[in-house]
């Protein structure tokens, strides 16, 4: 029976898999793949910074420093796949983390967090705040009206005064906001 | 010892306006310690546009004095729910909730409080001896040593910490990379601004920091929405008796030593120092098989060592620039924010600034005793608070915290992207601890190489010139691989011991 996460033990035809890929972990090589792109990525726009002359740069050009963290992070991301073979505790412990699918109410938090952010530019960050603070309870499940209302009312009331009148922080009204502060 | 310095610092704080900031900050800090989910680094970082309105002195006063009651205040919660509140605490629980479902919490409660109090103390007496020392030897540092002390630094909190070290280091690296973002210094080249006017100036730490501590929960607590809690009722506050501090005074002066020393070492310190501190006093106790049953010495061994580490950790971060620990790295990042450097120029310059802080520290120390002892039935209430109402109030002061600091809302999405990006690294074992470290040490660890690699005129072999720098990457390899180097002694050991009794067989 093949493990799940990593992959490792997998039978083909009753046979074990003895290829290279199984004594990788699969979730960490697809990591690491996805380390090398974004490194890749940065790498190449490196190459596109602008040039200067050796005398204003010292022969560290702008590019050296960026690069050469990039090679340090493509370096130890090949030992990710084989980390568990290592230690095999720790990746136990990260794979009990992750064995779990991330449930669709993180995403739809993330979205609705995503879209209260982009609607300051709109509303203002007043109703922005405000937004947050009756929309992610009633998305997490909260129902209670009691206790709801009166947090809906105060909490952002206070944060507002906090902010403008104390600490002098201008709210951004937007294009259909009110202006405070 | 400068003692003008000391009186000056001494003012500053008996000012009645700091000191009522430094008693918001240990109130914040007890509530946010007790809080599961919330920790001291993340209610640091949302403090920090808090305190731009504030003179310097008074910041990092605050911040001090939460980050010193947010260790202790975990512990209410470890000790009553059986959830601790804060990282640092979870050793605490091992025996203090035993002891509270005996009935016995305000037993409990107490010994945590008198423990983390002489632990704090403790790292404050020696962090007024080791603090001004440090900085004069730091005097001494160019830009290699000054490299290899962040390469240290790095590699330190990459081999203590987390779960991986490999995750660790890349975290690490990928935070030192972020810094890298904008205008180079010496030549005045943009780098990876994507055409973004914003990042020009480069990507604040302040809404990074944010998002990769609060929003990064509250992505995480989203998943666990329906955990609940259970409780101890009734809490009865008493100090333990003298016979409890008669059995626990090894424990704890140990666990002070222990504390402070991991603390000053760059690394995340008081969660390690707790566990170490729950782990001696369970070796060196009579009784070893009582622990994890409610026995007093498990509360009193992980309290002092905790709070030890809290002190311990702000010698380096004051003497060297260099942060203990992640809140160090987030209250270095408030220095930064006002305009100073910590290291040992400020120890030369303005002495009266560390002095402050640490009575500033002094006093949050005594205020979260009777803070943390008197209220805490009340704390151990603000698990009441619905994760429903409580997590949208953190976002709120997220994105309202990560607004203020420049009035922009390209600010409010680094804070999201952060966030989201934290949760992810967080799922596959990359801490959010190392990145910020990375991050805030970036700088200085980017000026010291090119610095270091103009006065060698680019040939690497003259940094083994310098004995500290030697010192310092001897160090940084064996924080490294020591593990790797024990396990392989110890494998070439069990592989000779067979040949070993055939010998005496024969």
């Amino acid at each position: 029976m093949a493990d799940p996460v990593t992959g490792a033990g997998s039978t083909e035809g009753g046979r074990k898999a003895t290829s290279a890929f199984s004594f990788m972990h699969r979730t960490d090589l697809v990591l690491t793949l996805l380390i090398f792109i974004v490194c890749g990525a940065l790498y190449y726009i490196t190459t596109d910074f602008e040039e200067v002359s050796l005398l204003l740069s010292q022969n560290i050009g702008p590019e050296w420093f960026p690069r050469l963290l990039i090679w340090f992070i493509v370096v130890l991301s090949v030992a990710l796949p084989f980390e568990h073979l290592m230690r095999k505790q720790q990746a136990a412990s990260i794979d009990k983390d992750r064995s779990d699918r991330i449930k669709p109410i993180s995403f739809m938090t993330a979205a609705l967090l995503a879209c209260i952010v982009a609607s300051i530019p709109l509303f203002g960050t007043l109703i922005a705040m405000l937004l947050g603070c009756v929309l992610l309870p009633l998305l997490w499940g909260e129902r209670r009206l009691k206790i709801l209302i009166p947090f809906i009312i105060l909490f952002p009331t206070a944060v507002a005064i906090l902010f403008t009148q104390v600490l002098k922080v201008f709210f951004e009204p937007g294009l259909w906001g009110p202006t405070i502060g | 010892m400068p003692i003008d310095a000391m009186i000056q610092g001494f003012l500053l704080i008996a000012d009645p306006y700091n000191v009522f900031l430094i008693f918001c900050g240990v109130l914040i800090g007890v509530m946010v310690g007790a809080l599961p989910g919330l920790s001291s680094p993340m209610a640091v970082a949302l403090l920090l546009p808090f305190t731009v309105g504030l003179e310097p002195v008074q910041a990092i006063s605050m911040l001090a004095a939460l980050y010193c009651a947010g260790t202790f205040g975990g512990s209410i919660t470890a000790i009553l729910i059986n959830a601790p509140g804060a990282p640092p605490a979870v050793a605490t629980a091992f025996d203090g909730y035993p002891m509270a479902k005996r009935g016995e919490a305000g037993r409990a409660l107490g010994m945590a409080a008198v423990s983390s109090v002489t632990g704090g103390i403790f790292s404050l007496i020696v962090f007024l001896i080791a603090t001004p020392l440090l900085a004069k030897l730091a005097l001494q540092f160019r830009p290699p040593e000054y490299f290899a002390l962040a390469v240290f630094a790095l590699s330190m909190l990459a081999a203590i910490s987390g779960k991986s070290s490999i995750r660790n280091l890349i975290a690490g690296a990928i935070g030192v990379l972020i810094g890298t973002a904008g205008i180079h210094l010496t030549t005045g080249v943009e780098r990876f601004t994507f055409g973004i006017p914003e990042l020009s100036d480069g990507i604040h730490f302040v809404p990074v920091l944010i998002g990769l501590f609060a929003m990064g929960e509250l992505l995480s607590q989203s998943q666990a929405l329906n955990v609940t809690l259970e409780r101890i009722s009734s809490i009865v506050i008493k100090l333990p008796s003298r016979e409890d501090f008669h059995k626990v005074k090894w424990t704890v002066l140990r666990s002070c030593g222990l504390g402070t020393f991991i603390g000053i070492l760059p690394a995340e310190g008081s969660t390690i120092a707790a566990i170490m501190g729950y782990n001696e006093a369970k070796r060196f106790s009579k009784e070893p098989e009582k622990f994890g049953t409610g026995t007093i010495e498990g509360i009193a061994g992980p309290e002092a060592a905790n709070n030890a580490a809290a002190g311990g950790a702000m010698v380096p971060t004051l003497a060297l620039g260099i942060p203990g620990s992640g809140t160090t790295a987030v209250i270095l990042a408030a220095f930064i924010m006002h305009g100073l450097r910590p290291g040992p120029h400020m120890m030369n310059e303005t002495p009266h600034f560390i002095y402050a802080i640490f009575f500033a520290m002094l006093l949050a120390n005594f205020a979260f005793f009777a803070i943390g002892l008197g209220g805490a039935k009340l704390f151990s209430r603000i698990t009441l608070i619905p994760r429903t109402l409580l997590w949208p109030s953190v976002f709120v002061f997220s994105m309202i915290g990560a607004y203020s600091f420049s009035s922009s809302v390209f600010d409010v999405w680094v804070m999201l992207t952060a966030g989201f990006i934290g949760f992810l690294m967080n799922r596959h074992g990359f801490g959010p601890a190392p990145l910020v470290m990375g991050l805030i040490l970036g700088k200085l660890v980017e000026e010291s190489l090119s610095q270091s690699m103009i006065m060698f005129d680019n040939n690497w072999l003259h940094f083994f010139e310098s004995p500290i720098v030697v010192m310092f990457f001897v160090l940084t390899f064996l924080g490294l691989f020591w593990s790797v180097i024990t396990r392989a002694v110890g494998r070439c050991v069990s592989r000779a011991r067979p040949d070993v009794t055939l010998e005496r067989g024969d």
